[in-house]
């Protein structure tokens, strides 16, 4: 009846039984009273289950009982996943005090790992043959293990060479990425195709070392960080510093000269030599002096420099109003270019704020009398 | 033995009269509701207040579209009676009677051919007026007058252009300089003269549709579209947003108001007449100031001068309202001559009482202008549904008026909020806006 483990527990009992008492009666405080009833209350506990189950051993001569009795089962194979798990566990505190990030990756650890646990463990009985069952594993796991390694190992080649993409010169990293790489790959895959005698773990040597190689790199060029990146301003920035003007700024290169058909605009400003005038779309007839467009809504207007000089189309905006900028300005536009321009007129121009500045307007630098007054009703 | 093969008879022939009744009533409910459903489709075509109706054509444009139309209509409804006769004929002559299937054959080719050609015939006769008629209704190089339309949720604005010549659609103010004239609701326009209206939206796409005068054009944020309105005919003629645009989108209304030019003369000058400032200790006068505090923050009205104040040159600060910090739109209808149109509220509601808009819209092309421009009188106010308005317009009226419930609006309303104000505070109002014609 009584068996190694039971008399053990038995044991742990009377002493945790006897240290209470004493400890209650001698010492009298009530937490510590308070844990050692609660570890003889457990060990009591434990020790009724053990004699219950008896062990889990079995008689001698109750043979027909042998096969099914835990002690006569296999023991469970090696597994690495309670190490993920508590890996996964280090991760998760690590993140709680850290960053998000590295809490979401425990998490994903942990997910991970139990999975895979309790799918080894369910493996490992699903037959007396060990084999079969690391086939049955094989099968349910397989679908989710290849895509997610395949994921991993693709995400781990990608950001490395990103890495040394970013850290090497800009024209390095174009012969790089297009020629040399391009070339290994297509003569490694040459080889490979062209001789089927090399053996799989000459090949796999190879690509181990060259993805060893990539990450190396990688993680080598993201601790030097990268390579210094030009700041290439759009208009607004200009147009924000108030330096919409005639000359040629960084934003003008390569600017675009045509606008797709399908835009649907406004107005067309022009720029010739009788100043800006204007047109709308639909209407034949030409108008100058001042356009009339609406308020707190988005306008499309089409600036199309007919003169020889290159030129922009520079919007006097509402910089008294919040949120609004200062201008808005168009890139150079080439003789017989035409570019769009995006505004919305957040005041009606008989805002008495506006006349400080003049009111809406459009210009263009370096021509004076270029200037077409803007009404928002 | 006999006696239950009687009793089993007698219970047969009860089921078969039992069938037979239930057979007998579910016919006649099919027939009298067919016929119901004819009566009423019937009826309704018989409507006589349809101000709706594209079989009613009052301008050019739409008379194109309803004379393509009826041949279109004509044309479908002589092939579906066609066809519907032979399947009808077909059905009944080879239903099932016990006969044997008759020989099976695949195709006849003379016959597959002409059911080729007739449909190609058909459909090449419509296309080829169909075309002409959306080319026609593209015209625009003959316009006359522009007004700038705009949607928002949920109501349409309208501003005129000032024509380089310094005219309105061809008119010249008859004291004064043109400016920009903008209203909402309804759009007012010449009788005689294409109007061209460059339309656009503020918020979603909506579709601008006066059935009696043109078909649908949508009007797209961030895109400009034309669409003619022209009419011959002195009246007002009704519309309806016809693009899906969220909660109010039924109460999303327009009217177009066509004046005799005489009229349209009038009207234009009453446009621009400079504001007028309520009489000093009238009901008015405290509604003015009301509507500075309460309303003015999304309503313009222009000219309105806030006297507690000057500006840097002495004169009274002039209010300018500031919608685009209020409402996700970035509008609210200029009320400047609210009473000189007869509806608010994207023209959801009349601001005449039933007898007076009946008055006006039953009016004579002859006698409509005069009607038209009298405005809304102290007698002919619909007290009743601008009051509600003033009171709880997100109650009368569906909005996101409460920018708690739409995150998206970055704070803003959709529509006009409820403003908590005091009977007395719409009083003056009423009062102050009574004025604004």
């Amino acid at each position: 009846m009584f068996t190694t483990g039971s008399k053990l527990l038995l044991g742990s009992t009377v002493a945790a039984l006897v240290g209470t008492l004493l400890y209650g009666i001698l010492a009298g405080g009530i937490m510590g009273t308070v844990g050692l009833v609660s570890a003889t209350a457990a060990l009591g506990a434990f020790s009724a289950i053990v004699i219950f189950t008896r062990d889990a051993n079995v008689a001698s001569d109750d043979i027909d009982e042998f096969s099914s009795a835990a002690a006569g089962a296999d023991r469970p194979g090696a597994s690495m996943w309670p190490l993920a798990l508590g890996l996964a566990a280090a991760t998760i505190t690590l993140g709680l005090v850290t960053y998000t990030a590295i809490f979401m990756l425990g998490m994903v650890l942990l997910i991970a790992g139990t999975a895979e646990w309790m799918l080894q463990a369910w493996s490992e009985r699903a037959s007396s043959d060990a084999a079969h069952n690391r086939e049955v594993r094989g099968r349910l796991a397989y679908t989710a293990e290849m895509p997610a390694a395949a994921a991993i190992g693709l995400g781990i080649i990608i950001y490395a060479f990103s890495r040394v993409m970013l850290g090497v010169p800009s024209k390095a990293s174009t012969i790089v990425a297009f020629s040399v790489v391009a070339a290994v790959v297509l003569l490694a895959g040459a080889i490979v195709g062209s001789n089927r005698r090399i053996s799989a773990p000459k090949l796999t040597g190879v690509f181990a070392i060259a993805g060893v190689a990539l990450v190396s790199g990688g993680a080598v060029a993201g601790l030097n960080g990268e390579r210094e990146i030009e700041e290439h301003h759009t208009t607004a920035y200009y147009a924000a510093e108030g330096k919409c003007s005639a000359e040629e700024i960084s934003a003008d290169e390569h600017a675009s000269q045509t606008v797709a058909g399908k835009a649907s605009q406004a107005a067309e400003i022009i720029l010739s030599e009788a100043g800006l005038t204007y047109t709308y779309p639909g209407v034949d007839q030409v108008r100058s002096g001042s356009i009339q467009l609406p308020r707190s809504s988005a306008v499309n207007l089409l600036f199309r420099n007919e003169t020889g000089e290159p030129r922009r189309l520079v919007a006097e905006m509402a910089p008294e109003v919040e949120g609004s900028p200062a201008q808005v300005c168009t890139q150079l536009v080439e003789e017989g270019g035409v570019q769009l321009l995006t505004l919305i007129y957040p005041v009606p121009s008989f805002d008495p704020a506006l006349e400080a500045n003049g009111g809406y307007a459009f210009t263009v630098p370096g021509v004076d009398d270029a200037r077409l007054e803007v009404v928002v009703p | 033995m006999s006696h239950s093969h009687e009793d089993h008879e007698r219970t047969m022939s009860t089921d078969v009269r039992t069938t037979r009744r239930l057979s007998n009533v579910r016919q006649r409910s099919l027939i009298s509701g067919g016929l119901a459903v004819a009566a009423m489709v019937g009826l309704s075509s018989c409507a006589t207040n349809a101000p709706q109706d594209t079989w009613q054509p009052a301008g050019e444009n739409a008379q194109k579209i309803h004379d393509l139309q009826w041949p279109v209509f004509a044309t479908a409804g002589v092939v579906g009676i066609i066809v519907l006769t032979f399947i009808g004929i077909i059905i009944f002559r080879f239903r099932d009677k016990g006969q044997p299937i008759p020989d099976q054959s695949h195709g006849k080719a003379w016959l597959e051919y002409l059911f080729i050609a007739i449909p190609a015939v058909i459909l090449t006769a419509i296309a080829i007026p169909t075309v002409g008629v959306v080319m026609a209704l593209a015209e625009t190089d003959d316009t006359e007058c522009i007004i700038n339309v705009t949607g928002q949720q949920w109501w349409w604005e309208y501003d005129y252009e000032v024509e380089p010549d310094g005219t309105i659609c061809g008119f010249a103010p008859s004291a004064g300089e043109a400016s920009p004239i903008i209203t909402s609701g309804q759009v007012v326009i010449p009788a005689g003269t294409k109007v061209l209206m460059r339309g656009t939206s503020r918020d979603v796409i909506h579709s601008y549709w006066i059935p009696r005068l043109n078909g649908k054009k949508d009007m797209v944020p961030g895109r400009v579209h034309y669409l003619r309105l022209q009419s011959d005919t002195p009246g007002i003629y009704a519309g309806q947003c016809t693009e899906f645009c969220g909660l109010s989108h039924a109460n999303m209304r327009m009217e177009t108001v066509v004046l005799a030019p005489a009229d349209f003369q009038r009207w234009l000058d009453n446009e621009l007449e400079p504001y007028q400032s309520p009489e000093e200790g009238t009901l008015a006068k405290e509604g003015e100031a009301t509507f500075i505090t309460q309303c003015s923050r999304c309503h313009q009205v222009n000219g309105l001068v806030d006297d507690k104040g000057t500006d840097d040159t002495g004169d009274d600060t002039l209010v300018v309202s500031y919608p685009d910090q209020f409402v996700f739109s970035g509008a609210a209808p200029n009320l400047t001559n609210l009473m000189g149109r007869n509806t608010f509220a994207g023209a959801t509601w009349d601001l005449l009482t039933p007898e007076c808009r009946d008055d006006v819209w039953g009016a004579s092309p002859e006698e409509f202008g005069e009607k038209y421009l009298a405005g809304v009188s102290d007698e002919c106010l619909n007290e009743i549904d601008l009051r509600e308005w003033l009171r709880n317009s997100p109650a009368k009226k569906p909005m996101y008026a409460d920018a708690e419930l739409l995150e998206p609006t970055d704070g803003k309303t959709r529509g006009m909020p409820y403003l908590a104000l005091s009977e007395d505070q719409i009083d003056q109002l009423i009062a102050y806006l009574l004025e604004r014609k």
